[in-house]
């Protein structure tokens, strides 16, 4: 078997780890369904292998490491789909898979069929470091300084079963991106790393703690400006074992870095590490050049190759067929090879369910993987997928391909490019229902090129405090709020992930479901009617100020 | 201590829980089976539903179900959820209509 492009090639010693790791989760499933385990004894080790109880059914979390699958992966998860659950799976804002209807009983046949394709369901729940989370367009993007899928890689391997970290006081989750483009949302992180050049050539990375979303909104602050290579894993071993050290583990709503980061402040937080550092054993923890090497020796480079009129081509085809130029114009992004170009197909179709696909478009989009970028997919944290090297005189065929299969829909970066939580139609914490209001939305503003013309302009919905639907960070935000067994949407406004990261700001009380649609819809009005020449949503708002919106938004109440 | 219980007029408990073996929301009927349909829930008065719902609890590993407790419904034919999240579970996802627990036998 050839080694994938994008991802880490498993070796033995990876899956004999996971069948291990199967077998102790299959007997711990016997024991619970004979009794000899409670359901309270039960509920961490089924949390530790990513299944969740939720409110119909179990749901099953499957990790993507760095948000990258090869087609024979991807393929499996559409045949999980159908054959386990209800013939769909739902893409989450952790570059991850959920699947709604699992029965336990079938759960350690799903986990050996996930590892005949060195995938599993481990650090997607608990208070361990979960999942780590990447750039989708790592390895692709023209403005792209380091590819940080190797030390992603590098992260996994020492987070993956952490003996100090398996236990810590709550979740801890990291993000790496080597552009100076923020595509992760580092500073909304428990620890974001951005990864540049140093001047030997080496990567440096420069780190933030303490970032965070949920009930408390933090923005990350910066701990080192410069860690070099051989000290990252010291560095974040340090991080990790004074927050494991100090952490609050007698209040859940207090238990996360950011409030110990905002507690004694990121000098004190920045002194504690230092500390911890001096009396560490670094040489334990030396990242060694020749280890670096041994793991990007693992992943493929694909062999990036095109016709010399390959860009002439996309150009003409652009210019005789308008729809897929807006479909180039909104949903692909500059590749560093100049015959190439990354292409994000979008899981938003007007009226749909964000991030959600049928099996049928699953296994179609590993085929079209295979046909056009090398047998590799990236899933991003706003629930879409990306093809990362397309050949740009084949990026009609893939679009076509994608419109065969309702995938061609253009509005990356839109007001239809909604990212939504599954809200109170599936999980057990939520308040509100997300994925109906995003309905609606999507379907007030289904006209792609109306959507063109407000521009980029990002709604995140969350259907409770936890924010997984990340509305704090939304251009526009909805927080779904109970009142009296009614649903509510308390919005926001000015929020933001990349660079300038900002909390969104209350617009004031929160709306009846049924007049938040139009309220938004006001919103959007406010904006095309007065904003100058040129300037995006963030821009009329930052210029204009919140007032004129609160006033839309609130015209009728 | 479980909280006391208040109902409104016209309102009754029922009992639920989630399968063990799929996690399907079930509902506790009159004959100690349960059931996917939330029109074959026993309705409970506040004052028994407390016994019935230990004796439940007691005997969850055995019926296999997980984590019981009691909700409020209005007291109609079939029984009605008084929060949304109760009527979800009772019903299904709302954006999945083809998923409509009433479809299933």
């Amino acid at each position: 078997m050839s080694i994938p492009v994008g991802h880490y090639q498993y070796d033995r010693i990876d899956r004999d780890f996971l069948q291990a790791r199967i077998a102790e989760f299959e007997g711990q499933v016997q024991r619970r369904l004979d009794g000899t385990l409670s359901e309270d004894e039960f509920k961490p080790l089924r949390l530790m292998n990513g299944l969740y109880l939720q409110l119909h059914a179990y749901m099953l979390r499957v990790a993507i490491p760095y948000g990258i699958l090869d087609s024979r992966q991807l393929r499996k998860l559409g045949e999980i789909a159908r054959r386990y659950d209800r013939d769909y799976g739902h893409f989450t804002t952790r570059q991850n898979i959920q699947f709604n209807w699992i029965r336990l009983e079938d759960t350690p046949a799903i986990l050996r069929e996930l590892a005949e394709v060195d995938m599993h369901a481990i650090q997607t729940s608990g208070n361990c470091i979960r999942n780590v989370t990447a750039d989708e367009y790592a390895g692709a993007a023209a403005d792209e300084l380091v590819d940080p899928r190797v030390h992603a890689e590098i992260l996994r391997q020492w987070s993956t079963l952490h003996p100090e970290f398996t236990f810590l006081p709550r979740k801890f989750k990291i993000a790496i991106s080597g552009s100076p483009n923020d595509r992760v949302a580092a500073r909304f992180h428990d620890i974001g790393i951005l990864a540049r050049p140093g001047e030997d050539g080496a990567p440096v990375f420069r780190i933030f703690v303490g970032g965070g979303l949920g009930r408390t909104p933090v923005i990350g602050e910066e701990l080192f400006d410069s860690v070099r290579e051989e000290h990252l894993l010291a560095t974040l071993e340090a991080i990790l074992r004074v927050y494991n050290a100090h952490g609050r583990r007698d209040n859940i709503y207090k238990a996360r870095i950011k409030i110990l980061v905002q507690a004694i402040g990121v000098d004190a937080y920045r002194e504690a590490v230092e500390a911890e550092l001096v009396q560490m054993d670094l040489e334990r923890y030396r990242l060694m050049p020749e280890a670096v090497a041994a793991i990007r020796s693992r992943f493929a480079v694909p062999l990036l190759e095109a016709p010399a009129d390959a860009d002439a081509v996309l150009a003409q085809q652009r210019r005789d067929d308008p729809l897929f130029d807006r479909w180039v114009r909104s949903n692909t992004h500059v590749h560093r090879d100049p015959g190439h170009i990354i292409a994000t197909i979008s899981l938003k179709p007007a009226g749909g369910i964000p991030g959600d696909a049928t099996s049928a478009q699953i296994v179609r989009l590993a085929d079209l993987a295979d046909a056009y970028s090398f047998g590799e997919i990236r899933i991003t944290h706003l629930q879409n997928v990306v093809l990362g090297h397309v050949r740009k005189d084949r990026l009609r065929d893939l679009w076509l391909g994608l419109a065969e299969v309702g995938l061609a829909e253009a509005n990356i970066g839109l007001i239809g490019d909604i990212v939504a939580c599954p809200g109170l139609d599936y999980c057990a914490l939520a308040n509100a229902r997300s994925i109906p209001i995003a309905q609606k939305l999507g379907a007030r503003f289904a006209d792609t090129a109306l959507q063109a013309e407000i521009g980029a302009l990002r709604i995140n919905i969350s259907g409770c405090i936890n924010a997984c639907g990340h509305h704090h960070a939304g251009h526009i935000g909805l927080l779904g709020v109970d009142k009296r067994g009614e649903e509510f949407f308390q919005l926001t406004v000015g929020g933001r992930a990349e660079n300038g990261a900002a909390i969104g700001t209350i617009l004031g009380a929160a709306l009846p479901e049924d007049e938040t649609v139009d309220a938004i819809a006001r919103l959007v009005d406010c904006y095309l009617g007065r904003r100058e020449s040129g300037e995006t949503f963030l821009d009329t708002l930052t210029r204009l100020g919140h007032e004129p919106f609160r006033e839309a938004a609130y015209e009728t109440v | 201590m479980k909280r006391p219980v208040r109902l409104e007029p016209g309102q009754k408990l029922v009992l639920t829980a989630n399968r063990l073996l799929d996690g399907r929301t079930v509902w506790w009927c009159a004959d100690g089976t349960w059931d996917l349909h939330i029109g074959r829930a026993a309705l409970l008065d506040a004052d028994e539903a407390e016994a019935v719902l230990a004796r439940v609890v007691a005997e969850a590993q055995r019926d296999g179900v997980v984590g019981v407790y009691d909700t409020a419904v209005q007291a109609a034919v079939p029984p009605e959820p008084v929060t949304v999240r109760e009527k979800i579970r009772a019903h299904g996802p709302t954006v999945h209509p083809e998923f409509a627990v009433e479809t299933e036998q």
